[in-house]
């Protein structure tokens, strides 16, 4: 009732009447049907919508048929078992309305009066007539010793082959429908995540240029919108690459690019882990940038970063002003000495050339061991 | 005469925003905004550079490449595009495109674009320089031709210097060669890009887009 028995029904292969004709039968056994039909609906809460059902051969559906059988027999020598007659007539009333009511069959009638209808159809409907015939000649030859409960029980049975006959298809389709609404709901909710990661993100900043009147902010703002987006969109997440020196670099180059108001060129060849010593180039690279959009006076920076097999080689280019080696003096010269200490102290080398009116670059280069 | 140009890109406020740039120097032949209008237009027109968008439905700006390719070979492309993905530059490049800038480009820039593509270089921008220096990296040369399939010293510092953002004025003066040659460099490192059938550059590219 629940998409327990279809479910089960198209993860074994068979037709779910069969297994909602086992569930009544069983839950004649001291409602011990009931009990597992509770139990793997609590169970299959997580169960993926629309799996196709599965292919079973003849075999399998004997063998299936053989395993009830046998824990049916198990359950009566184990004691757990009313009487032959009750499970016997209600199984093979259960089973024949089934074999009968099978939602992915033509109808028994259509069966009889049509005769292109294959014929395994007509082979179940005829071994379903069987077992409902049997069943009521079980059930009457032993009217007798259950006379007390028999009606009462035969009243619930037929009601229960009644509701099952009426609205199983029904049940299984609504839980069809329960699923492609599901899924819907996902798209909606993918939707309005976008939105609001948008929100945050691509709004904020349009309603920020709108009120800015500095163009070169404007641009600032539009560029490092661009490269979040499109991280976002493309999936370069930077949870993604966190751990890669590339990754590193963008996002260092990014930052530097928001609080300095230059734009940063970033181009990366190869990649490399990021640890201790990428660790310490990523640094002087992050000083060499900010140096440069802070002291250069060039429209823009250029970072280009080369993983070859046993060494990482970082250009920080700027096309300012440049500076004499001599001539480099206070804080400026603070930086220069950082870059230098900080990479030779990780087994590196730094060169840095300068040309007054012609621009600076600083290179950065760190051996490292093949991996 | 100056240059006739036509623009394809299905972002009409970016087309109009270059049509407003180029038109001062160029003429402006026409403009498309989808695939199939392009091609019509372009084979009927036959402008000396089309500015094409990567990104497009339908098939993208390779699908106009490789439509117009067929009737007017002599057509030159420049691919303008906002894509960061490595494998669609270097398809458009594959297809036929002589350069390929990003849309963040200086006017001025793509101006300069134009008259280089229109006068039959190749133009990189570093972007374009980086991706290939990484598609051609430490591979071994294939049997078929070595040649093809790996890039000089030469062709590699070049691309080096224009992916640490000089022009090639600055690259000649910085390797000490003529403006020509480092021209004669990029379009023979354009001819591999596009001749080559290495594998390496197929699994490159499908690396690249696990990544």
């Amino acid at each position: 009732m629940a998409g327990v028995a279809g479910g089960l029904a198209d993860a074994l292969g068979i037709s779910d009447g069969f297994v909602r004709a086992a569930f009544v039968t069983l839950s004649m056994v001291w409602g011990l049907g009931v009990l597992v039909y509770l139990g793997m609906w609590l169970m299959e809460m997580d169960r993926v919508e629309d799996v196709d059902p599965v292919e079973v051969a003849p075999h399998q559906a004997v063998g299936l048929a053989i395993a009830f059988a046998g824990f049916l027999l198990f359950l009566g020598a184990a004691g757990w078992w009313p009487s032959n007659a009750l499970v016997l007539t209600v199984g093979a009333l259960a089973f024949g309305t089934a074999a009968l009511t099978d939602r992915n069959m033509p109808g028994p009638l259509a069966a009889l009066v049509d005769p292109t209808v294959a014929r395994p159809g007509r082979l179940r409907m005829l071994v379903g007539v069987g077992l409902l015939i049997g069943g009521l000649a079980v059930f009457s030859a032993n009217v007798g010793p259950i006379y007390e409960i028999g009606p009462v029980l035969l009243a619930v049975a037929l009601t229960g082959i009644g509701i099952l006959v009426a609205f199983g298809p029904w049940v299984t389709r609504l839980a069809r429908d329960l699923g492609t609404e599901r899924r819907e709901r996902i798209r909606q909710e993918e939707r309005a995540e976008m939105a609001a990661h948008l929100h945050d993100s691509v709004l904020q900043t349009l309603a920020l240029i709108q009120r800015s009147d500095d163009p070169a902010r404007m641009s600032i703002l539009a560029r490092h919108q661009e490269s979040e987006l499109r991280d976002w969109l493309y999936g370069n997440a930077p949870l993604e690459g966190a751990d890669l020196v590339s990754t590193a670099m963008r996002d260092a180059a990014r930052r530097i690019e928001a609080d300095h108001q230059v734009p940063i060129d970033v181009v990366v060849v190869g990649d490399h882990p990021l640890n201790e010593t990428t660790k310490a180039l990523l640094g002087a690279a992050s000083e060499a940038m900010v140096n440069a959009a802070k002291h250069s006076g060039a429209e823009r920076v250029s970072l280009y970063f080369e993983a070859d097999r046993d060494e990482l080689v970082v250009y920080v280019t700027d096309q300012g002003k440049g500076f004499e080696a001599a001539g480099v003096t206070g804080d400026r010269r603070g930086i220069v000495e950082s870059i230098k200490a900080r990479v030779e102290r990780a087994g590196g080398a730094v060169a840095i050339v300068s040309e007054l009116g012609e621009g600076t670059e600083v290179v950065l280069r760190m051996p490292v061991s093949t991996g | 005469m100056s240059v006739r140009v036509y623009l394809v890109d299905d972002h009409r406020l970016f087309l109009a925003g270059v049509r407003a740039e180029l038109s001062e120097e160029f003429s402006i032949v026409g403009s498309a905004y989808d695939v199939d209008t392009a091609i019509e237009e372009i084979r009927g027109l036959n402008p000396d550079v089309v500015l094409i968008d990567v990104h497009m439905p339908d098939g993208g700006g390779i699908a106009v490449v490789e439509g117009v390719a067929e009737t007017n070979p002599e057509v030159k492309f420049l691919a303008l595009s906002v894509s960061d993905q490595a494998e669609d530059v270097i398809a458009m490049i594959r297809a036929g495109a002589r350069g390929y800038v990003t849309k963040t480009i200086e006017p001025a820039d793509l101006a300069d674009a134009v008259r280089r593509i229109d006068a039959g270089d190749a133009v990189f921008s570093p972007r374009l320089a980086g991706f290939v220096l990484d598609a051609f990296a430490g591979a071994m040369p294939s049997d078929e031709d070595p040649e093809l399939d790996q890039l000089t010293t030469r062709e590699k510092d070049v691309l080096r210097l224009i992916a640490r953002g000089f022009a090639y004025k600055q690259v000649a003066r910085k390797l000490n060669i003529s403006i020509k040659t480092v021209e004669t460099h990029v379009s023979s490192v354009l001819r591999k890009l596009q001749l080559t059938n290495r594998h390496e550059l197929a699994r490159w590219a499908s690396k690249r887009r696990i990544v």
